[in-house]
């Protein structure tokens, strides 16, 4: 088992590891309720429970809706494409899309870094993205 | 349980107010509710007032604005939700017999402040991603037209009808008609809505004075409407795969709302919901079980929701013709259904109009499925 490298700044807008070669958002799952939730959180949101177990998401998932954003707030770079991602762990995560034209509702993605759409400093912020 | 009734009603102009502070808007509004209820700001014991972007202690800046003071005056923030809040607040101090005649306001204004797109707190990690308000709805849309089949020509029909409906109320922020060919070639804000289907940035106020019915026997009015139910909720945590195209926090509330009034589904002649974006129309009334889930965007087509139709939906013009001052958008939508059911309503007017419903649900944050939503009804 290879060790689980930290990523760097960006885990403040989402909290992920990469884990041979593969990017898995980190979320929590909570012992009574059996809820998952990413990002993680120290107490579960639907009954109270804490602690939650620490859990990382498979790498891929499907696509269960996608917009392509055209107006946004000046940190952004428009257009870009957003997609809700249904994990096998049950739990629904919003991601940046990386591809010319949006994935169809039900596509198989894998989770891969990406750049953007936010922007930092004049540079694209690199953060976990869905893609086909 | 102590019968709560609107007795009097005052609305701004919605629209951009360059030369107006939300304190002057306020105070108009809350003018035109006092003269409109036939009562002295002297009467007022109590008064709640809705906001979400005005900053510290924005009640008292407009109620002194009007010459009130020295009352209890309670600001409300619960997102798009605040002035309906406002309203739930001031029907529970009146059910409770604390207060016989209060006053619940909502005030905004935007337009010195905001362009563009509204997006969630910054603090939200999806916001931190890039999710805006119109991405949320365009998401569901899109789930929407999938699983039941529409276009996005249908969906948009949705903003044709409220824009309609806005050119014949004189405090519509837009007063012009629009055709669905404009609303498909407008500027697309997020896939598939397009400009049109997104509810503006507007500035406005909107008033009404609540009396208990001890107090409306002793001023004998004979225009005041009843309040038959009220319900303010808030929404779940998501927990698993849920259904984005159905709103449990819209039907849980309008459940209680029914409950309270004796009315079901399907006594309601008409609403007035929450479309802040073309697709939420939708969304609203199917979650409060009006019209089955997936057919009311056909129905809209068939003509069902107009003025004339069998159910009118927005006949004021909506969140998307009317505008979206978002602290005032909630007791405006009660002020419409006041003046359908006085038959006050000029060109827009209702026929047989007897039972209304007001949908308002607002804003976003993440892991819930909605964060506040109050569903109102009023009888004739
Ligand atoms: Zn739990």
């Amino acid at each position: 088992m290879t060790k689980v490298d930290e990523a760097e700044a960006p885990e403040k807008v989402v909290n992920y590891v990469i884990e041979d070669g593969k990017v898995r958002l980190r979320a929590s799952k909570c012992p009574t309720c059996g809820g998952v939730f990413q990002p993680p959180r120290s107490i579960c949101p639907a009954d109270g429970s804490s602690p939650l177990d620490d859990i990382l998401l498979a790498s891929e998932g499907t696509v269960y809706t996608f917009t392509v954003v055209r107006q946004s707030t000046p940190e952004f770079k428009t257009p870009y494409i957003l997609v809700y991602v249904d994990f096998p762990e049950q739990v629904r995560v919003l991601m940046p899309y990386d591809g010319e034209e949006p994935p169809p509702i039900g596509s198989q993605v894998d989770i891969v870094m990406g750049s953007g759409p936010r922007v930092e400093n004049g540079e694209p912020v690199s953060i976990p993205h869905a893609r086909l | 349980m102590e019968e709560v009734y609107v007795l009097g009603i005052g609305m701004t102009p919605f629209g951009k107010h360059p030369d107006k502070t939300a304190a002057d808007l306020g105070a108009e509004a809350v003018n035109l509710a006092l003269a409109d209820a036939g009562v002295s700001r002297q009467d007022i014991e109590a008064a709640w007032v809705g906001h979400v972007y005005q900053g510290m202690a924005m009640g008292q800046r407009a109620l002194y604005a009007a010459g009130l003071s020295g009352i209890p005056i309670d600001n409300v923030e619960n997102a798009c939700s605040s002035g309906s809040t406002a309203i739930w607040d001031a029907a529970m101090a009146l059910r409770a017999g604390a207060y016989d005649i209060v006053l619940a306001l909502g005030v905004e204004h935007l337009t010195n402040l905001f362009r563009g797109a509204f997006a969630p707190d910054p603090s939200d990690v999806e916001a931190q991603i890039g999710l805006t308000m119109p991405g949320i709805y365009a998401m569901r849309a899109q789930r929407y037209m999938v699983q039941y089949g529409v276009t996005s020509e249908q969906i948009a029909q949705i903003a044709v009808k409220n824009k309609k409906n806005a050119a014949m109320n004189p405090l519509s922020h837009f007063k012009k008609p629009v055709t669905l060919e404009e609303v498909m070639q407008g500027r697309l804000i997020a896939d598939p809505l397009h400009l049109h289907e997104c509810a503006p940035v507007s500035d406005g106020a909107a008033a009404v004075v609540m009396v208990s019915k001890a107090k409306l026997h002793q001023l004998g009015s004979s225009r005041a409407i009843k309040l038959a139910g009220t319900a303010l909720k808030s929404g779940r945590t998501e927990v698993g795969l849920a259904d984005m195209t159905v709103e449990d926090l819209t039907w849980r509330t309008a459940q209680t709302a029914y409950e309270q009034s004796g009315v079901g589904p399907g006594d309601i002649d008409f609403a007035e919901v929450h479309d802040c974006f073309s697709i939420a129309e939708a969304l609203r009334v199917e979650g409060m079980g009006l019209v089955p889930h997936g057919e009311y965007v056909a129905r809209v087509g068939k003509g069902e929701m107009d003025i004339n139709g069998s159910f009118p939906v927005n006949a004021s013009g909506g969140l998307l013709g009317k505008g979206h001052p978002l602290g005032a958008t909630g007791v405006a939508q009660v002020v419409e259904l006041v003046k359908q059911l006085r038959g006050e309503a000029g060109e827009r007017q209702i026929q047989n109009a007897k039972v209304g419903v007001a949908h308002c649900r607002g804003g976003k944050a993440q892991g819930v499925e909605g964060t506040a939503c109050t569903v109102n009804i009023l009888v004739a």
